[in-house]
């Protein structure tokens, strides 16, 4: 009879067998080839293009250079729609922390229905920014619009809601933050639920009142939370399309389009899908150097906090 | 024995998403048709008519009739750009401009001979090729309600000059009635300047243009007539949202005068009420010349050169050619056929046809933005009037974004 030695089991561990890991890369190849394909190769080729005059349909194209990058610092209506853009990331990552925050403190407490309160709140969510959208869109619009059927119905006169462009502007950074308020409350109210009573217990016995117990425990100790819920919102918001689309379809004039949009209006409409790509390559920078700085900030203040 | 296992999975997804590829074996011809209308269209109907037609004469084939979403023209340009150029395609007047690089070559098709030499201009390139089977010869005006003109007084034979069309419309208002309806929401806008803009310019100005210098003064006079309008409070209040639809609408009950659309325009508005009158009148000159027509090349098809099936697909056109069916399809959009051995219905347009067309004396000229514009122009025209309409922007500024556009993209294409 052979003897058999068997290793000390703590003796396995210490030696990774050669290809245990490999196995399991697999599984994630398909992934990782669908994500090179549908992001990782577009990417490249818009930054390609974004050197040539391409029209977007024709089998000619030239190289260009930087042409259509030097278009871009000349170009008034595409500064005008920058600044839009940051209205639209700015304005309803604003608006979107201090309801979903409010929404979140409130509805963390006891509160009869607050399970149907938050489902309700977080419901457009699940729609589609063009539902939403067109909900809005028969909200404001001139003539059998339910806001100006409603002033009507008081003697008032009929009001071009959209027609406007500061008005609009406004009318989507609202229409957007309503839509997505409920991801910030989501994200808010689970960093509310991870903060640990005794911190509060503690406050109550040194006699903190309610304002105080927010501000010295709720807000340093939510520092995750609103990195989060901040970068989530605002490359939400830098990216806005789909409502600005139905809403006003970018008018009046250029006066409403985000970049966004105008990379849609300078591809297949003015047939420059060169400088569109050009557009779409400084409008992912402005995200990625957007994102970094916040994350990189907001870190840092967790870390002055701990 | 674990890596066959890692295997065998990995196969079994890879074998399950390949099912979902497949697809099941197709019987016949199915030729796709990209007609660019909407699914209620008059045109649409027609269409289904003598596709049927065709397909009880040729077992086996099918023509697939495919309405247009409202991005028609851009799901085409991604189409094109693939190398997916369906079999037959609407080429909304772009058929030599945008398309022609595309599409196969007709003019040696039996129907050819019958092509309306009015077209030439628009469809026929210098080597006497034309790429597309025109259903009508576009001849479009300035569309008037003569019931509401009766209304106020206004006959609208007397109106030759934009002084004219101004006290006309300053009348309509006083009467409680839209002046001048448009569809923000659809691009009206950019059919103003299309329509204003021929006879803003002179010939040798359009030479110019054509040849790449843009000239300024004329197209500020025009959008400065477009600011007079919208001081004087002439266009319909819902404008930024109001749709080609509302348009229509508003024509057929009364509610709006004047409409600066093609005659597809008048088609619609009838649908809602039959018993309206409308028609067109020749468009005043901003230059002070006579007034004048527009028209080309609008509900026209062309045929993918690289398609499987463009044997059937032309075979397909010559049964579309022929004056029975060539007529009808105009007459549902109450055109003017596309061939010149055919005849159509303009219904409530008879009289306007019989007016201004018929003789020949009123000139026609062609879409603006197709001759003496870079490819790209069209929404460049839309936003920068539709800012003035809506007061966003000056005529001043509106000028700039045109002229720097018309450099851009002229440089673009040249």
């Amino acid at each position: 009879m052979s003897q058999v030695t068997t290793l000390p089991r703590a003796g396995i561990r210490r030696r990774p067998r050669r290809g245990r890991g490999a196995g399991i890369n697999v599984f994630y190849l398909p992934a990782l080839l669908i994500f090179a394909i549908f992001t990782i190769y577009p990417l490249l080729n818009g930054i390609t293009l974004s050197f040539t005059n391409w029209n977007g349909y024709s089998a000619a194209r030239d190289v260009v250079g930087a042409a259509n990058y030097l278009r871009l610092f000349e170009d008034e209506t595409f500064r005008m729609v920058l600044l839009n853009t940051f209205i639209f990331g700015i304005g309803s990552t604003v608006i979107q922390q201090i309801l979903g925050l409010g929404l979140a403190v409130a509805l963390d407490r006891p509160l009869r229905g607050r399970t149907a309160i938050r489902a309700i709140i977080y419901l457009p969510v699940l729609v589609s920014p063009v539902i939403m959208g067109t909900m809005y869109y028969l909200f404001f619009q001139y003539n059998n619009g339910a806001l100006n059927d409603i002033t009507t119905l008081f003697g008032g006169e009929r009001i071009a809601w959209l027609s406007d462009s500061q008005t609009a502007v406004l009318i989507i950074v609202l229409v957007n933050s309503l839509q997505f308020v409920g991801i910030s409350m989501i994200i808010y109210l689970a960093g509310l639920q991870s903060i640990p009573t005794v911190y509060y217990e503690a406050a109550n016995l040194d006699g903190a009142g309610a304002w105080q117990q927010f501000r010295h425990i709720t807000i340093p100790l939510l520092q995750p939370a609103f990195a989060t819920s901040i970068v989530l919102n605002l490359i939400g918001g830098l990216k806005l399309y789909d409502i600005i689309q139905v809403l006003t379809g970018g008018g009046p004039g250029y006066s409403t389009n985000s970049v966004s949009t105008l990379v849609g209006v300078a591809y297949f409409d003015n047939q420059s899908a060169g400088y569109a790509s050009a557009m779409g390559v400084v409008l992912f920078l402005i995200i990625v150097v957007f994102t970094l700085g916040l994350n990189t900030l907001l870190n840092r203040r967790r870390l002055e906090q701990q | 024995m674990k890596s066959r296992s890692v295997l065998f999975a990995v196969g079994t997804v890879i074998a399950l998403a390949a099912t979902g590829c497949s697809s099941a074996a197709s019987e016949g011809t199915t030729l796709e048709f990209q007609t660019g209308l909407s699914i209620d269209a008059q045109l649409m109907a027609a269409f289904e008519e003598a596709s049927s037609d065709y397909e009880a004469a040729n077992q086996g084939v099918t023509i697939d009739l495919i309405p247009a979403g409202t991005n028609y023209e851009a799901d085409m340009k991604v189409r094109l750009a693939a190398g997916n150029v369906p079999d037959i395609l609407w080429t909304h007047g772009w058929s030599l401009l945008r398309y022609s690089e595309f599409l196969a070559p007709l003019q040696d098709e039996p129907w050819a001979e019958h092509f309306n030499p009015v077209l030439s201009d628009a469809m026929v390139n210098d080597a006497g090729e034309f790429f597309a089977f025109p259903v009508d010869t576009d001849v479009a005006g300035l569309i008037y309600n003569a019931d509401v003109l009766d209304q106020v007084g206004v006959d609208p034979a007397d109106i030759v000059t934009w002084d004219d069309f101004t006290d006309a419309a300053t009348l309509v208002k006083a009467a409680g009635i839209v002046p001048i309806a448009a569809a923000g929401k659809d691009s009206g806008a950019g059919q103003l300047a299309d329509w204003l803009a021929p006879g803003a310019y002179t010939d040798d100005e359009l030479t110019e243009l054509a040849a790449g210098r843009f000239v300024d003064q004329p197209y500020q006079d025009l959008l400065d007539l477009v600011e007079s309008w919208k001081d004087q409070e002439l266009y319909n209040p819902d404008y930024s949202s109001a749709s080609e639809d509302d348009v229509a609408r508003a024509l057929s009950s009364g509610d709006a005068a004047f409409a600066f659309n093609p005659n597809s325009m008048v088609s619609n508005a009838t649908q809602y009420n039959p018993d309206v009158t409308l028609g067109y009148l020749p468009v005043p000159s901003i230059t002070g010349d006579d007034p004048y027509l527009i028209g080309g090349e609008y509900n026209a098809y062309g045929l993918s050169k690289t398609g499987d099936n463009l044997e059937l697909a032309k075979d397909f056109l010559n049964f579309l050619a022929q004056p029975a069916q060539a007529g009808a399809l105009a007459s549902a959009v109450g055109s003017i056929p596309g061939m010149t051995n055919a005849t159509s219905e303009l219904g409530a347009l008879q009289d306007s046809y019989d007016r201004y067309v018929a003789d020949g004396t009123v000139p026609l000229k062609p879409y603006f933005d197709r001759v003496y514009l870079p490819n790209g122009m069209w929404n460049t025209m839309v936003t920068s009037t539709d800012s003035v309409i809506t007061g966003q922007s000056a005529p001043s500024g509106a000028l700039t974004q045109v002229k720097s556009d018309f450099s851009s993209l002229f440089g673009q294409s040249n």
